[in-house]
């Protein structure tokens, strides 16, 4: 790490550092280590990423696929694979032990059944009725094991008028179902049409944001249900349906619309309900602005030295800035201004200002847009661990994002990546129902593991 | 159905939330800090939100082009249900001894402060694990509290964190500058992940008894989210690219221009989902063109062009609607783009209870999303939203800390505790009447 400037409070950041440092997470006990998890999820990242957060924190997570493997492992740009899989799924395959199990037979569902009796939880992402038809859903596996707590995770939930639709899960399409997608992206100038601007329309995350966000939900109900469990005993089922996880994290636009008949539609890289917030161009790029507060906003003006001219000292709210009119106009004055420097100018002058401006501590946000490239090779995640390879034994040195939050007692952490379809076959199955060399030759004569 | 959702929505207030009798403390502001511990409220938690007085949370004056509902901001609103609203200046000496004070009696304290602030207030992790060694500790902001960037005091938010991580530079269509979202997303989805690290510890503290800190930055989490990028990267030595509505790992996966204008997505990689399109659109020949044949061959580049060239020239003759209806009789996924009308009026979400008008002693009946986690035998519930500054002081105080009438008077006369500003979002609402919804006032 290059030399930079120690805090005043450089004792308190050591101190943290002393207690919390990724760089310690293996000497540290595990959450979740008396868990055991099956993740039978099906087409659809959500459940990986739901059971990814679950064995980041130690829980003995078996990964259940089709004999061959779930098409998830095929999921990756131009189909690149890395040993027969592909870079999604070996970054959510972490912590897990791989097994193979055909659900779509008698015997495999009766093995599924057996192994369920051993689980404390359980994730699945059948479009709804899939589990229950088989015989292995809820109400079922309940029965035997009142304590499980059965985790489904589906495009249209388990009830509710279009929940029978049976379609599987996928992000792009939760994304446009969730409301999100529809008031995000370029605005079309008046006169255009999309075939002239195939870019000004609606659009969607990039990552899998909608899979991501209704994993990690059904991360938060498994957690908080276990803690009812461990209460009373009892364990129960959980229904997250990807767009309204996802439009959960949507804020105004529902109570607008009802109160007002709004319908919250595009605005391009401004912000529709806060000033100042924006994307901003710059002489190499582009960088984010951000003052929420009007001493923020007036900070920045003096950055770009127009206090005086623009009456800085007269503002008294930020109220008028939140309109739409005045956000264009202002962003037209801004434009030109930041484009006379480069991003990483604009940000040292907001850190500046923080030490010796007029409004001093008070200073804007300044964040240059950077490609996910400079984000891996930017030294400060590297420091705080994000982006620590993992050491596999089959596939290697991996990088993954892991050290999403730091902690001094239960911090997550990634052990192994990944390993094939079914790798794991003869210790699961050994360690949990006792099947040998000779039972297991047989299912795989039969095709069920 | 499964018989266990037969009655949840009819049923949902006959059972308690799962985070029954799980206190939490929370001296959040804007969006990053307060989501979370909304998301323990609607579990069942009991929410104490600490506001500085007089004018509290910032997020009481923000709005979308300056529409407020009853003089409050409709976030504030959104994004603080089921909470206690306390007001208490923590720069206070006095106050910071309350704080500990109430800490005794917590599960859980959230804060989402600068680095080293809480330790300059005397209530850094330090002090209260000195009082309540159980305590799970969470501080969320920008940078964390060690490394270079936090080092640098630099502020932070949730644009921030898209721009830093590559998320807004993934999130654009190729050849055009990046798009911010319309959403605070890193706000958002840090707050749903610290909650996750909240709960792991409440489990591990059950088991050993063990309190712990919790780190947390909003750029570092949404990093986690980007799976596939990182080890692209690594592999192939080359920056990933974003390549607009197109989902680069899953073919067909993409956003559609319709006939009525209107927009839908849809995905098929499975076989037979693949087949169910192909269908659909009258070309089942397609299903077996080798350029399609699998879903590995079908996500080349030249292959996934060809593929969705096709698919946008059919779905210019059908409207979103229709497409939406093949997909259901064919077995593929596809979905018209919903807006905020569709959030309300939708059938689905309303009989789930997803989307509902509360009834709200302050603010009347509104409509609001409810938590999106359906749990059969502990419901989460949305009840009541937000509270003027210093709305639940005196339900505080004397039901948790057992404070007499006299003694919060003179809280009040030293300005340790404190009320609402005469401004809009901090005041109570117009329309209130003086007394509808406070609890233990005199």
């Amino acid at each position: 790490m290059t030399d930079y400037k120690r805090a005043k409070w450089a004792q308190w950041a050591d101190h943290v550092r002393s207690l919390d440092d990724p760089a310690k997470n293996y000497d540290k006990p595990e959450a979740l280590d008396d868990l055991v998890v099956i993740d039978v999820s099906s087409r659809s990242m959500a459940g990986c990423y739901c059971s990814s957060l679950l064995a980041e924190l130690g829980a003995e997570t078996i990964r259940i696929e089709p004999p061959g493997g779930d098409i998830v492992r095929t999921y990756s740009p131009q189909g690149i694979q890395q040993k027969g899989t592909g870079f999604a799924y070996l970054q959510e395959g972490r912590n897990k032990f791989h097994v193979t199990l055909d659900l779509e037979t008698e015997e495999g569902r009766e093995i599924f059944r057996q192994l369920a009796g051993n689980a404390d939880v359980i994730v699945e992402t059948f479009p709804a009725g899939k589990m229950d038809a088989w015989g292995i859903g809820y109400d079922a596996l309940s029965k035997a094991n009142p304590r499980l707590i059965f985790t489904s995770i589906s495009f249209l939930g388990q009830f509710g008028p279009d929940s029978g639709r049976g379609q599987y899960d996928y992000d792009n399409v939760s994304q446009a179902r969730s409301g999100i997608q529809y008031g995000t992206g370029e605005v079309l100038p008046e006169g255009k049409t999309a075939d002239e601007m195939p870019w000004a329309v609606p659009t969607k995350a990039g990552p899998w944001i909608a899979w991501s966000v209704s994993g990690t939900f059904a991360a938060l109900g498994i957690l908080a249900a276990l803690h009812h469990r461990e209460e009373t005993g009892e364990g129960q089922a959980i229904d997250v349906s990807t767009p309204e996880a996802y439009q959960r994290l949507h804020d105004y636009a529902l109570h607008w619309y009802a109160d007002q008949g709004v319908v919250q539609e595009r605005f391009s890289n401004l912000d529709t309900a806060l000033w100042l917030y924006g994307f901003f161009p710059t002489k190499d790029g582009g960088v984010f602005l951000g003052g929420l507060r009007l001493e923020m906003w007036k900070a920045f003006v003096d950055i770009l030295g127009k206090w005086d001219e623009w009456e800085a000292d007269s503002w008294t709210t930020l109220a008028p800035f939140m309109k739409k009119d005045w956000q264009l106009k202002y962003q037209a004055m801004i434009n030109p201004l930041t484009s006379r420097f480069t991003s990483e100018e604009l940000t040292r002058k907001s850190i500046e200002y923080a030490r010796s401006g007029r409004l001093a501590p008070i200073t804007p946000v300044v964040a240059e847009i950077v490609s996910p490239w400079k984000t891996m090779h930017d030294e400060n995640w590297g420091d705080r661990g994000i982006f620590t390879p993992v050491q596999d034994p089959f596939f290697g040195s991996v990088v993954c994002a892991q050290a999403q939050w730091k902690a001094t007692e239960t911090p997550p952490r990634t052990k192994w990546v990944c390993r094939p379809a079914g790798h794991d076959n003869d210790f699961i199955y050994l360690r949990y129902l006792g099947y040998g060399p000779v039972r297991l030759a047989e299912l795989k004569e039969k095709g069920v593991i | 159905m499964p018989e266990v959702f037969k009655d949840y929505v009819r049923e949902k207030f006959s059972r308690p939330g799962p985070l029954r009798g799980v206190r939490v403390l929370e001296v959040c502001t804007l969006l990053f800090g307060p989501s979370g511990p909304s998301f323990l409220a609607e579990m069942g938690a009991e929410v104490i939100k600490i506001e500085l007085p007089p004018a509290g949370d910032v997020t009481r004056s923000l709005n979308p082009f300056g529409w407020l509902y009853r003089e409050q901001g409709p976030m504030f609103m959104h994004i603080n249900p089921n909470k206690y609203y306390m007001a208490l200046d923590l720069h206070i000496d006095i106050a910071q001894q309350i704080f500990k004070e109430l800490c005794v009696k917590a599960d859980i304290v959230e804060f989402n402060l600068r680095p080293a602030v809480t330790n300059r207030w005397n209530v850094g992790y330090e002090d209260i694990r000195k009082v309540n060694p159980q305590i799970i500790y969470i501080e969320k902001n920008g940078f964390g509290q060690w490394g270079r960037y936090a080092e640098e005091d630099r502020p932070s938010n949730d644009g921030a964190a898209q721009a830093l991580s590559g998320y807004a530079w993934m999130s654009s269509f190729p050849g055009q500058p990046p798009l911010k979202q319309s959403i605070w997303i890193c706000d958002y989805y840090g707050g749903l992940m610290g909650e996750v690290a909240v709960l792991a510890a409440l489990h591990h503290r059950r088991k050993t008894g063990k309190g712990q800190y919790i780190e947390m930055s909003q750029s570092e989490n949404i990093m986690r989210t980007m799976g596939w990028i990182w080890p692209y990267q690594q592999f192939t030595g080359k920056g990933a690219e974003p390549t607009g509505n197109r989902d680069q790992c899953i073919c067909p996966a993409d956003t559609f221009l319709c006939r009525d204008n209107r927009f839908v997505a849809l995905a098929a990689p499975a076989p037979d989902e693949f087949k169910g399109l192909c269908t659909a659109m009258g070309k089942p020949e397609l299903a077996s063109d080798p350029r399609f044949r699998d879903h590995a061959t079908r996500l080349k580049d030249e292959n996934a062009m060809a593929l969705l060239k096709t698919i946008a020239d059919w779905a210019r003759t059908k409207t979103a609607d229709e497409i939406e209806e093949l997909s259901v009789r064919n077995g593929f996924s596809a979905s018209r783009l919903h807006n905020g009308k569709d959030m309300l009026e939708n059938p689905h979400r309303r009989e789930r209870d997803f989307v509902k008008y509360l009834d709200d002693p302050l603010y009347g009946r509104y409509a609001e999303h409810c938590f999106p986690v359906m749990m059969s035998k502990t419901p989460p519930k949305i009840k009541w939203t937000v509270r003027p500054v210093g709305f639940d002081n005196d339900y505080i105080m004397t039901k948790i800390l057992g404070r007499s009438r006299s003694q919060l008077d003179e809280l009040y006369m030293h300005g340790v505790l404190g009320r609402w500003k005469d401004m809009q979002g901090r005041r109570p609402p117009k329309e209130w009447d003086g007394k509808t919804g406070a609890i233990l006032r005199g």
